[in-house]
């Protein structure tokens, strides 16, 4: 389980992230959905569980399950971002970041590379691992990126960079996966095809997703859960019906007024 | 070449396994102009006088090359462009200079050695203070610590100022292999020595590009932020590579400092030679493993032959750098392929060559245009 505690972070006078306390991947494989209007600091959030900023207040902790059915919990606000993975912290962003002179193929390898700590290795040729292959292979097929593998990844269109970018992070074997707006530019025929691939992938690998949608629709097709940030608050909390059921929040969130 | 494995269908492609250097594949075509390659080394030293050409010089281009090959390293994977590698360089004759001409140390190869150790510390010192910058701020800081280290050696005594130090003990050349030689023995047993280390660099440099690491240099160079969060240590990998670069440098420093027998600041230190180093990549082209080592060799030639004809022999050079950076960006090898591609387009199909012209013949009509447009309006104030 990975927890935000009581975080805070200032811009100036701004007060992005106002202490928020969450716990994601209360049950295992959970899919959290973040929403909230623009400004209301749900890429702060992530950048600060991820570690791209530091919070002026609060911390990190993720929790372990020990063999014995207890959890220990390790906090981790100070671990830089790189190490953070090695936690199981994982993050897309809202612009695609992939590797842009590499093929697709390559993009992939490079974070498998990374999950089975081969980075350091100058003794073998990059493509020269069975097991970092065969991984790639299975990532490959289940992004369905077979055919653009050998494509460079500058020359793909968009939704295919968009998956592409979650299929480099499902490569780092995560625990966590933060994604900031996975279908941000996408069509819309197509975004429910990029939520579907992914919600397959994290189910299937039982990863705790934090999303970040601005598709209400999608949200409430596929998340377990729902925290609504207003302002750096958490606003609401919980079931996803309550887009349909609370007229406060569809006031907040939709501009509804009924 | 005698255990080349049959040879491999991939990708619809013929590629020759070399088992002697693991992974790597060539194609026919890379495996000729590889031993052409190491052919047209071995036979330098006789080869040179045959066209006329100063072998010294050549071996010296060599070097320079070999530091821009490290040089590239930075460039071409992580994509910083360092402007302070003369500094390495420069530190590896240094090393050499200063213990032929303080400690008289005589061997050639312990001497060489000591300049690889003194020139990698030096690139490892200065490699962890810039590894946690890019851009322009990258390219100042390693010239600072270039400048300081130039000045440095420039101004003091134990370098023996401008004039430098001679690496001689006791009058004599080093040793090499515990050995006294004659001039040209002496000569001939460096180049020797150093074509088959540069050979084995060469091939430890390909296989570090082509190895996971080398695949992190790249994520690294293309993006940074998402090289960080794949977890990628991005600043320790930036140091090592920074660190092996400069070991390249060290090493052809330590090496110059043995053929030329003599030290000085301005042509091994000096900020303007990293700026030379840098230019040899380009120019040679830095998208290949060995373009940098071309463009050594005819940029060193280049400065050196034009030295003593006329004054402002750097003004030509100059001209040859714009024109690369407009015409081929790619540099001498990097654009190799394309060059031979519409040869071979043009020898089957003359009718280009009629495209070609009357293409030009527009270009120059164009700029005529607006040479005279320029002009009316700067004289006479209207079009």
């Amino acid at each position: 389980m990975l927890e935000a505690r009581n975080l805070r972070k200032e811009f100036g006078e701004l007060r992005a992230t106002d202490d928020v306390s969450l716990k994601f991947g209360t049950t295992s494989g959970e899919m959290v959905f973040i929403v909230g209007p623009n400004g209301a600091g749900k890429t702060t959030l992530i950048n600060l569980l991820t570690g791209l900023l530091e919070p002026d207040q609060g911390s990190v902790v993720v929790h372990e399950e020990t063999g014995d059915g207890t959890t220990v919990e390790r906090e981790i606000t100070d671990v830089d971002p790189e190490r953070r993975v090695n936690e199981g912290l994982v993050r897309s962003f809202q612009i695609v970041h992939v590797f842009e002179e590499m093929t697709v193929r390559e993009n992939v390898r490079v974070a498998v590379l990374s999950r089975y700590d081969k980075l350091l290795n100058v003794r073998s040729r990059d493509d020269q691992h069975d097991e970092v292959e065969a991984t790639v292979d299975d990532l490959l097929a289940q992004f369905r990126l077979e055919d653009s593998q050998h494509e460079v990844a500058e020359t793909l269109p968009h939704g295919d960079r968009k998956l592409l970018d979650v299929a480099m992070s499902f490569g780092l074997d995560p625990e966590y996966l933060l994604l900031d707006e996975p279908t941000s530019g996408v069509a819309t025929r197509e975004k429910e095809y990029v939520i579907e691939t992914i919600v397959e992938a994290s189910e299937a690998r039982g990863v705790t997703t934090v999303t970040i949608e601005h598709d209400m629709d999608l949200v409430k097709s596929y998340a377990d859960r729902l925290v609504v940030l207003v302002e750096g608050r958490v606003f609401r909390e919980g079931d996803p019906t309550l887009l349909d059921t609370d007229d406060e929040l569809r006031r907040v969130l939709l501009g509804v007024t009924e | 070449m005698s255990r080349l494995s049959p040879l491999e269908q991939r990708e619809g492609e013929t590629v020759v396994r070399v088992p002697l250097t693991r992974g790597l594949t060539l194609t026919i075509g890379q495996t000729v102009l590889a031993l052409v390659g190491v052919l047209v080394l071995l036979g330098l030293p006789f080869l040179a006088g045959l066209v006329g050409l100063s072998w010294g010089r050549l071996f010296r281009g060599l070097l320079f090359g070999l530091a821009a090959v490290g040089l590239n390293l930075l460039l071409r994977h992580t994509e910083l462009v360092s402007f302070g590698h003369a500094a390495f360089f420069g530190g590896g004759a240094y090393a050499v200079a200063v213990l032929a001409a303080h400690l008289e140390v005589s061997e050639g190869l312990l001497l060489l050695l000591a300049a690889v150790i003194v020139g990698t510390l030096l690139a490892a010192f200065i490699g962890y203070f810039v590894a946690g910058y890019v851009d322009i701020y990258f390219a100042l800081l390693t010239l600072a610590f270039n400048a300081v280290i130039f000045a440095t050696v420039f101004r003091s005594g134990f370098f023996n100022y401008n004039d430098g130090l001679a690496v001689r003990v006791g009058g004599d050349n080093p040793t090499l292999f515990g050995l006294g030689w004659t001039d040209l023995g002496y000569d001939l047993v460096l180049y020797y020595t150093t074509i088959v280390l540069m050979l084995v660099m060469l091939l430890l440099m390909w296989r570090l590009i082509h190895s996971p690491f080398g695949r992190a240099l790249d994520a690294i160079g293309q993006d940074r932020t998402r090289a960080r969060f794949i977890g990628i240590p991005v600043e320790r990998y930036v140091w090592y590579s920074f660190t092996i670069s400069g070991l390249y440098g060290a090493f052809a420093g330590g090496v110059y400092a043995l053929q030329r027998l003599h030290v000085q600041p301005e042509p091994t230190l000096y900020v303007f030679v990293s700026g030379e180093i840098l230019f040899m990549a380009i120019l040679g082209g830095f998208t290949t493993l060995v373009g940098p080592l071309i463009g050594g060799v005819l940029l060193v030639y280049l400065l050196e032959a034009t030295r003593f004809t006329f004054n402002y022999y750097h003004a030509p050079i100059g001209i040859i750098l714009l024109a690369i950076v407009f015409f081929m960006p790619n540099g001498i090898m990097g654009s190799l392929p394309d060059i031979l591609a519409g040869l071979r387009r043009r020898l089957s199909d003359p009718g280009r060559l009629g495209e070609d012209l009357r293409s030009i013949q527009s270009m120059v009509r164009r700029s005529l245009t607006r040479a005279t447009t320029t002009v009316r309006i700067l004289v006479f104030g209207v079009k």
